[in-house]
């Protein structure tokens, strides 16, 4: 904690609901005037191309993958996702994977074959795509950019409190400080992490938001079992989108792939299984 | 108000109406008001009207038809002789004044009519004025009958004159910028409209000495009126359809006489779905015993939800993240601590109490415009477009949902209808 001279530059704070989550946008300083409405559009314009419960580019490209067809990808949008999830499932050793469903080992991302230059999917046997792990981080990254091509140096964007993403210092300097609550009690602190120009995700599969209606299970996709053992993970990364990946492979990691996920980084998972105190620090 | 004033009010309220229309989307979803927004002025060749029907809403309409630049009422009509007195005082002295509708037909001298009677003489009115050569200007909702509002419109389409009906809404500027809103996407897909009129009264009227409750309260009669579908669910029925840019495919509801048992045949309780292709859905309800709800239609998209008779628009904003609003303060008096986050990512399902936003109001003289509207259609020849269409769905709407309480059963959109 430290005070400092009062800030009195141009602050906005956009706020509004996207991604199924509550999304808030704040800036500092220095930057055009239509900074952030820039940078909701880049939101919008993410669940707009990934969302998969109204009709969008994600929901066309499943139809598609659900009969074991070849999509065309006419939306960059989407083509970009899915070229950023390849890469990240690479990352995790297969851990990450929107592919995976309860109960089909059989389903996952290996069923697809992904064509960059001809910009097609296809795939030899149903599967279905859900967005939800990889598009908070993916559209706070797209924002933050739209942040920065605008002229922001500072600004704090979170997409329903487990994805946050900064632009620059704190208004007043030096990182910004983040406290991750302990899904079991509000008034404890599993960890703090200090941000600059970087994104942070959390994962659990206790609390509000894993109890949240209409929130899927976080699905191993080498047997198809759903993960439910308390257990909390957090990712750091330069980009959201790898965060947002690497929160939800740590909540999947046994002990081998959790050290593997752990070698560059911060990451760390929590395991909740008994009282907060005890719960397991491995930064 | 003075003349002056009254110009300068009037040219306000159209370009709030031409404001609202402006660009082409809608101005293909709203033809009708540009139209009747630059209509000519008559000097002395007003067209002429003879108003049937010189109860409440006739002598309203008559009032509205006094500021109009192209119409001017030329002869009054009612069977009831204290209603036609009373309607005396807004008309020049010396308008002919007829008991029965046929005479004023006879006389001649007229281009048009305005029918302000009970709804089941609209058919008959409409169709006689017709056969006397006029054009027709009619209240909603149409008639009595799925049949009869039909044969209007192929009455009117075999003899080549206009039918308009008295759907204010359309020429409505807060009506017209909440479409504008919607077409441009502001409160995202419409998926239902949650429409109401609840009023606390028995919606019955005094019978003087010499008439009877039948004449008096025809709304609370069946042979006279489908109650509070045709009198005032047509007009949320009309706004449904038009928001959501088509007719329902089935309908679904429940009448009841549940508190005004006092004789009445109609039902004094409402409430129907009415289902849209897609899935969407206008929710209706009308009641007379319990006015905390008034009178509205909750218009809601994926991004908003807009409330015209309010006159507001909200955003879909969800509450503000506590942590973070702390952060702002911090900052503001210079002040860094560690943010909090991780909290519940959703919150409790509660009812969105901020303000909204002002669609913007006004005084507003719709009524006039749908008559400057009518007078130009009558000078032209060509009806308003886009109008008797929503006109007519709305009524048959509104009988179809009498048809389904009255028999328990879900009903398909009708087949048969006439194509306008
Ligand atoms: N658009 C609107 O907002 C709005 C508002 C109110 C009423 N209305 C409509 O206006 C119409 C009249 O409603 P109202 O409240 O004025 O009813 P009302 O009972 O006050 O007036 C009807 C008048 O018609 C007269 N009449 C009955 N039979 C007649 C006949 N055969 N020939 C001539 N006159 C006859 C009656 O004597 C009475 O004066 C209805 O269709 C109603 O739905 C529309």
């Amino acid at each position: 904690m430290r005070d400092a001279a009062p800030v009195r530059e141009a602050s906005g704070i956009e706020r509004f609901l996207a991604m199924g989550t509550r999304v808030e946008l704040h800036r500092f300083g220095p930057g055009d005037a239509d900074a952030l409405a820039r940078a909701r559009r880049a939101i919008e314009a993410v669940d707009d191309a990934l969302t998969i419960h109204r009709p969008s580019p994600a929901t066309a490209l499943n139809e598609v993958l659900r009969n074991g067809g070849t999509a065309r990808i006419n939306d960059p949008l989407l083509l970009d996702a899915l070229l950023r999830i390849a890469a990240g499932r690479a990352m995790t050793d297969g851990l990450f994977d929107p592919a995976a469903q309860v109960g089909r080992a059989d389903a996952g991302w290996q069923a697809l074959h992904i064509d960059a230059r001809a910009a097609t999917v296809a795939s030899d046997r149903p599967v279905a795509l859900d967005f939800g792990g990889f598009g908070k981080g993916y559209a706070l990254d797209r924002a933050a950019a739209a942040l920065r091509d605008a002229g922001v140096t500072c600004a704090l964007l979170s997409a329903g409190e487990s994805s946050i993403s900064v632009v620059g210092e704190h208004p007043l300097g030096g990182a910004w400080s983040f406290a991750i609550p302990d899904p079991r009690s509000a008034d404890r602190t599993l960890a703090e992490v200090d941000l600059v120009d970087e994104a942070l995700s959390v994962s659990s599969t206790l609390g509000a938001g894993a109890l949240a209606p209409g929130r899927a299970a976080t699905v191993r996709p080498m047997d198809g079992v759903a993960i439910r053992a308390p257990r909390t993970a957090v990712a750091v990364d330069r980009r959201g989108a790898v965060a947002e990946m690497l929160s939800t492979a740590l909540i999947i990691a046994d002990d081998r792939q959790a050290r593997c996920l752990q070698a560059n980084g911060r990451r760390m998972i929590f395991e909740l299984a008994h009282d907060a105190c005890d719960g397991m620090v491995t930064e | 108000m003075t003349d002056k004033t009254f110009d300068l009010s009037r040219r306000a309220f159209l370009d709030r109406a031409l404001l609202a229309t402006a660009g082409s989307v809608m101005a293909g979803a709203t033809p009708w008001v540009a139209l009747a927004a630059g209509a000519q002025t008559a000097g002395a060749g007003r067209v002429r009207l003879g108003v049937i029907g010189t109860g409440d809403r006739g002598r309203a309409l008559i009032q509205n038809i006094a500021k109009t630049r192209n119409c001017t009422v030329a002869a009054i009509c009612d069977s009831y002789a204290p209603n036609l007195g009373k309607a005396r005082q807004w008309v020049p002295a010396g308008t002919p004044e007829f008991a029965d509708h046929r005479a004023m037909l006879d006389a001649r001298g007229l281009d048009a009519v305005v029918i302000a009677t009970p709804l089941d003489m609209h058919a008959r009115h409409t169709l006689d004025a017709f056969d006397a050569g006029l054009h027709v200007w009619c209240e909603k909702a149409m008639a009595r009958t799925i049949a009869d509002c039909g044969a209007m419109v192929t009455a009117s389409q075999e003899r080549g004159k206009i039918l308009q009906i008295g759907h204010q809404r359309m020429f409505h500027p807060t009506y017209l910028n909440a479409l504008r809103r919607v077409k441009a996407g502001e409160i995202g897909t419409i998926t239902q409209i949650r429409a109401s009129w609840h009023r606390n009264n028995s919606w019955r009227r005094k019978v003087p000495a010499d008439s009877t409750d039948r004449r008096i309260n025809w709304r609370l009669y069946r042979e006279s009126s489908a109650g509070l579908m045709t009198e005032l669910a047509t007009h949320q029925l009309q706004v449904g359809n038009w928001f959501l840019d088509a007719v329902p495919t089935r309908v679904m509801g429940s009448g009841s006489i549940c508190y005004w048992k006092d004789g009445r045949e109609v039902y004094d309780h409402v409430a129907l779905i009415y289902e849209y292709a897609g899935g969407r859905k206008l929710i209706y309800t009308s009641l007379l015993n319990n006015a905390r709800y008034g009178c509205e239609e909750q218009i809601q998209g994926s991004k908003g939800t807009i409330e015209p008779e309010l006159g507001r628009i909200y955003q879909e904003v969800p509450p503000r993240a506590l942590a973070l609003e702390r952060m702002q303060a911090d900052v503001q008096r210079g002040h860094k601590r560690t943010i909090p986050i991780g909290g519940a990512t959703w919150f409790p399902e509660l009812p969105v109490t901020t303000p909204g936003e002002s669609l913007g109001w006004g005084e507003y003289d719709e009524t006039m415009l749908q008559f400057e509207g009518f007078g130009e259609a009558v000078r032209t020849g060509k009806p308003l477009p886009g109008l008797l269409r929503q006109a007519y769905q709305a009524s048959v709407a509104s009988l179809l949902g009498e048809q389904a309480m009255d028999g328990g059963q879900a009903l398909a959109w009708p087949t048969s209808l006439v194509t306008i």
